[in-house]
């Protein structure tokens, strides 16, 4: 221990000249795995860090002193105060480490039973960005006592070294990049580090030390800086490379950690994008671990998934008066308890931002003292895209509110008084001419412009959230006629071309919707839910199925040379074929041979029944939606499955081959009794 | 076991039951062919009027039997953004047939490919009848617009390899290049003497007798769909057997289905009905329904249902929110955007309210 804080504040002090001067120089990474990591990782670690590493609380209060009068001013606090070794800095939920741990120490001891370890391959850390995944690594790394490898693309040297190479380097770079990163994996999955590590902690930055302890160190690699997956046949390659390790079996295997923060789904990015001519809607923007690892390596069982969650307000702001009291050791802090409560709400849970936002609020407080006035700057600081929750959202739009509205039975004073200064910058539009006076309404408080600048959806999820949510606060069916042919208008305003979303469409539906819904809305404790929309297209997927199994079941069933089987549409066998099958699927039952059978496939489509509405039911449907959702409401893959909606729902064949697997595994339970009773 | 509709489909232009002046033409048609004298062809006509039928058929008539022998191949094409699509294509050595539909949106890809594929290559079988390839596009009407306007090049450019044969329910939907390129052929649906004659030879060649009676009702219910009268036939068989006692002929469950939602639709028009009738139609759309369907019969039995004086609206608007499903993505907004139209039509005819604000 007493080795460390001086070795830390070495590389503090270089990481300091570095920030400061923009000029790069190199801390050495001694190779842990010989020349791999040499070649490949001289990157500066504090390149890695400054946009990485969230810190919590606090350093061993030994190195503080010095590293406040060194380093006050320039290093950022996120550095200067990230977590060592103490899990109880952390600012992420206990159970969330815990897991972590549990796995870690699965994957290098083999838990309890010690049979585990062939199964703790690969562990992959996902959730937003600034929610101490990293963290959580290096500090566990302390804990177990194990050594991190880690892949440091070079490629950002290459730009700041060589700064006329910039044009070519990343065209260059791609191919050699990922050989060497392919080797990287390889060996630093097989091979011994040579020069064996001591097994006393050491700062993960200076990962191998020259100490010759005999003892073996337990190693994992870690995958932060990936190649750039986003390329189509580098991706492939990636997933050979991780599938090979998984899948070769090493009594001694090295577990892999991926770290990938979920990049925002930023809401307009598809209609931004198609407005600047781009293509595909798949592929850009959403970057994440399921375009990262195939399905069955991501499902399978050598991989575990482990989100982290952004983190909550109260551990958030637990973690920051730590900080703030150790930074403010000896004199007055100049935040106030006001400001941290902003910075913290408009932190979404993202405690590097949080940081940020703190040391600079503090840096512009201490340079213009007391003259500058503390409200506007910390709102200048802490605006953020991304922080109108969609819970929120939904709100501003479905209730409508406009000038001069009674405020709700619930509204607080405060509220009240910011409703009233609104309304007082709001101006009162001209009167319209009489034969549009139907068309009569309030200024509404409602600023659309901000609202698609905040929107954390974008303007197709967005739609089906008002589709979903929009007849409770109707009272009357004309004002649902208005919102209903809104949304179908905007949904089919894009032209001819499937890929020309209205660039528009986020606007016209929230104007829309507002102008349609009554005012005011009357308070009913209405519930916003989440979009059925996807549940169904998951349902109709499946009865695809169905049909493409009756559809090969004509075909086999056509005997003589299948010349029959172009004449069965898709559409054809769902909507007339029902009535055969379920005949079918009555008689056949005392045949022996199940090959004759149709497949039980079909009655994902050719049943129906009709069930009249009850009356008592209030049926809202669907999921309420929480106030702590953020722009991902749906389940898993809802993305994907929309993607799909438009390539065509026969277009699935990798599901379709593991159902069909199954299916046949099924054989021997496909009709039982009760369903014969049925008819 | 295979379906009577397959078992006893006629195989050659001799055997078909109906539109004699049709066999008369295709039969003409084919036999120019060998002088390299064969047109693009589009076969028209609603559904299981037996366009496919006569398609095969006059296949047959060109090549030969060796037509008949099929194979299904799985081709890979890839969209703009590099996805893969996997269609499947029915092909024999003489000709190739696909659906594009199944490759949704990027179904322009498809149709260039493969075509392009086909038009550069020449038939080598010396034994081959003609020189050309044949392809043929199903439900030609659901191609967008890029496909069709794809498909028009490519039937100018490639005529020597190749003659395509479109198969549609209706031209309205097609470019009027494509259909000037092609020579129309509309096969309308058998009147009910025709079907009536079928169904008596379906149930000799099966065997047994079947009562006229029995096959006029199955008749008016199939709405001149030969096929589901055939299908309604074999399933009435399989439920009893002798075709005695009273026979009901089941509707689809579908059908019955978007019947009782024209009633909730008319029994009721609030916020509240709004959201049961989605769930009907999220219902109905996940047992693969076509949205254009369930609008269609829905919207007939709406008409049927309310006062004369807003029929022709109740269309109209069918009408509109038709074509916006067809463009946009989202089926259910249109679908409920027309119910919450009516809706709102009916409640104000029914308050005797002034109309004329909708129009």
């Amino acid at each position: 221990m007493p080795a460390r804080p001086s070795q830390r504040s070495a590389s503090s002090t270089k990481s300091t000249g570095k920030s400061a001067s923009q000029k790069r120089t190199t801390l050495k990474l001694e190779p842990s795995t010989a020349n791999t990591k040499r070649e490949s990782s001289s990157t500066p670690s504090s390149s890695k860090k400054k946009g990485k590493e969230k810190e919590v609380v606090k350093d061993p209060a030994s190195a503080i002193p010095q590293r406040l009068n060194t380093q006050d001013k320039s290093q950022l606090w996120v550095d200067m105060y990230e977590p060592q070794s103490e899990v109880a800095e952390l600012a992420v939920h206990v159970r969330k480490v815990e897991n972590v741990r549990n796995w870690l120490r699965e994957s290098l001891d083999g838990g309890p039973s010690g049979k585990l370890r062939k199964y703790r391959r690969v562990l992959v850390l996902t959730g937003p960005a600034g929610t101490a995944k990293s963290s959580t690594i290096r500090v566990l790394s302390e804990e177990l006592k194990f050594e991190i490898l880690e892949w440091k693309s070079s490629a950002g040297d290459t730009f700041v070294n060589a700064p006329d190479f910039i044009t070519t380097s990343s065209w260059v770079s791609d191919d050699t990049m990922f050989t060497k990163f392919r080797l990287f994996l390889e060996r630093a999955s097989k091979c011994q580090n040579v020069f064996k590590t001591s097994p006393t902690p050491l700062s993960p930055y200076s990962s191998s030390s020259s100490s010759l302890n005999p003892t073996q160190t337990q190693r994992i690699i870690l995958l932060e800086d990936l190649p750039n997956i986003l390329h189509a046949s580098i991706r492939s390659q990636f997933q050979d490379v991780i599938r090979s390790l998984i899948e070769n079996a090493d009594p001694d295997p090295v577990p892999i950690i991926i770290i990938v923060s979920d990049s925002g789904m930023r809401g307009e990015a598809g209609d931004e994008r198609l407005l600047n001519g781009a293509w595909g809607h798949d592929d850009e923007g959403a970057f994440d671990i399921r375009s990262l690892l195939p399905k069955d390596i991501l499902h399978g069982p050598y991989v575990e998934e482990i989100k982290f969650n952004p983190i909550a307000p109260t551990l958030l702001k637990k973690a920051l008066q730590a900080l703030l009291s150790r930074h403010f050791a000896s004199q007055k802090s100049l935040i106030t308890g006001q400001m941290l409560d902003t910075v913290v709400e408009s932190a979404n849970g993202d405690i590097r931002s949080a940081i940020m936002a703190l040391q600079f609020a503090c840096i512009r407080l201490s340079k213009k003292g007391k003259g500058a006035n503390p409200q506007v700057l910390m709102e200048s600081i802490t605006r953020r895209e991304q922080s109108l929750a969609l819970f929120h959202l939904m709100g501003k739009v479905l209730y409508n509110k406009r000038k001069t509205d009674p405020s709700a039975p619930s509204a607080t004073a405060k509220d009240i008084k910011k409703d009233q200064e609104l309304d007082r910058t709001l101006e009162d539009l001209p009167a319209l001419p009489p034969f549009l006076s139907e068309h009569d309404r309030k200024t509404s408080r409602v600023d659309v412009n901000t609202l698609y600048a905040d929107s954390p959806i974008d303007s197709s999820l967005f739609s089906l959230y008002i589709h979903q949510n929009y007849t409770q606060f109707c009272v009357d069916v004309d004002e649902c006629d208005g919102v209903a042919d809104w949304l179908s208008w905007a949904d089919s305003s894009g032209g001819e071309a499937w890929y020309q979303v209205n660039p528009y469409r986020f606007h016209l539906l929230a104007l829309g919707t507002l102008h349609s819904l009554p005012t005011p809305v009357p308070r009913l404790n209405q519930k916003v839910c989440k979009p059925e929309f996807f549940d169904n297209l998951n349902k109709e997927k499946e009865a695809w199925e169905g049909v493409r199994d009756v559809r090969s079941w004509i075909v086999d069933q056509g005997s003589d040379n299948g010349w029959n089987i172009s004449a069965w549409t898709p559409t054809a066998i769902a909507t007339e074929l029902g009535g055969v099958l379920r005949a079918r699927d009555v008689t056949s039952s005392s045949m022996p041979s199940a090959t004759r059978r149709v497949p039980t496939g079909h009655r994902a489509f050719s049943r129906l029944r009709f069930a009249y509405p009850k009356s008592d039911r209030k049926s809202i449907g669907g999921q309420p939606l929480n106030e702590g959702d953020n722009g991902e409401p749906y389940s898993d893959g809802a993305i994907m499955m929309e993607e799909q909606q438009e390539i065509g729902m026969w277009q699935n064949r990798e599901e379709r081959e593991r159902d069909r697997v199954v299916n046949v595994a099924d054989t021997g339970g496909w009709l039982e009794s009760d369903d014969i009773n049925y008819f | 076991m295979s379906l009577w509709v397959d078992q006893y489909r006629p195989r050659s232009l001799e055997d078909l039951h109906y539109h004699h002046e049709l066999s008369t033409r295709l039969r003409s048609l084919a036999s120019l062919a060998s002088s390299g004298d064969f047109p693009h062809m589009l076969f028209y006509g609603p559904s299981g009027a037996g366009k496919k039928t006569r398609i095969t058929c006059t296949l047959k008539k060109l090549f030969g039997p060796g037509v008949e022998k099929l194979k299904i191949d799985q081709r890979v094409f890839l969209s703009p953004s590099r996805r893969k699509l996997e269609v499947n294509i029915v092909q024999s050595n003489f000709h190739i047939e696909i659906t594009p539909s199944e490759a949704g949106n990027y179904d322009r890809v498809v149709i260039q490919e493969l075509l392009k594929e086909i038009a550069q290559t020449q038939q080598v079988d010396l034994n081959a009848k003609q020189r050309f390839k044949v392809v043929i596009i199903n439900e030609a009407d659901s191609l967008s617009r890029d496909a069709q306007a794809a498909l028009r090049r490519t039937m100018e450019k490639f005529m020597s390899n190749m003659r395509i044969i479109l198969c549609a329910n209706s031209t309205s939907r097609l470019i009027a290049p494509i259909k000037s390129r092609c020579l129309l052929m509309r096969v309308a649906a058998p009147n009910a003497e025709d079907m009536q004659a079928v169904m008596q030879h379906v149930s000799k060649r099966v065997g047994f007798d079947l009562p006229p009676d029995v096959a006029s009702k199955i008749i008016d219910d199939s709405g001149g769909n030969l096929r589901k009268a055939i299908l309604c036939l074999e399933a009435l068989k399989m439920q009893s057997p002798d075709l005695s006692g009273v026979l009901t002929i089941a509707k689809p469950d579908w059908e019955t289905y978007c019947h009782k939602v024209a009633d909730l639709i008319i029994s009721e028009q609030s916020p509240a009905r709004i959201m049961e009738v989605r769930q009907k139609f999220y219902e109905l759309l996940s047992h693969c329904i076509p949205p254009a369907t369930i609008l269609k019969t829905v919207a007939d039995r709406v008409v049927e249902r309310v006062d004369d004086a807003i029929k022709a609206d109740v269309m109209h608007w069918a009408a509109v929110y038709e074509v916006r499903m067809r463009i946009g993505s989202k089926k259910i907004y249109h679908l409920e955007a027309w119910v919450v139209k009516v809706m709102s039509l009916y409640k104000h005819f029914f308050y005797g309210m002034d109309l004329t604000e909708f129009d």
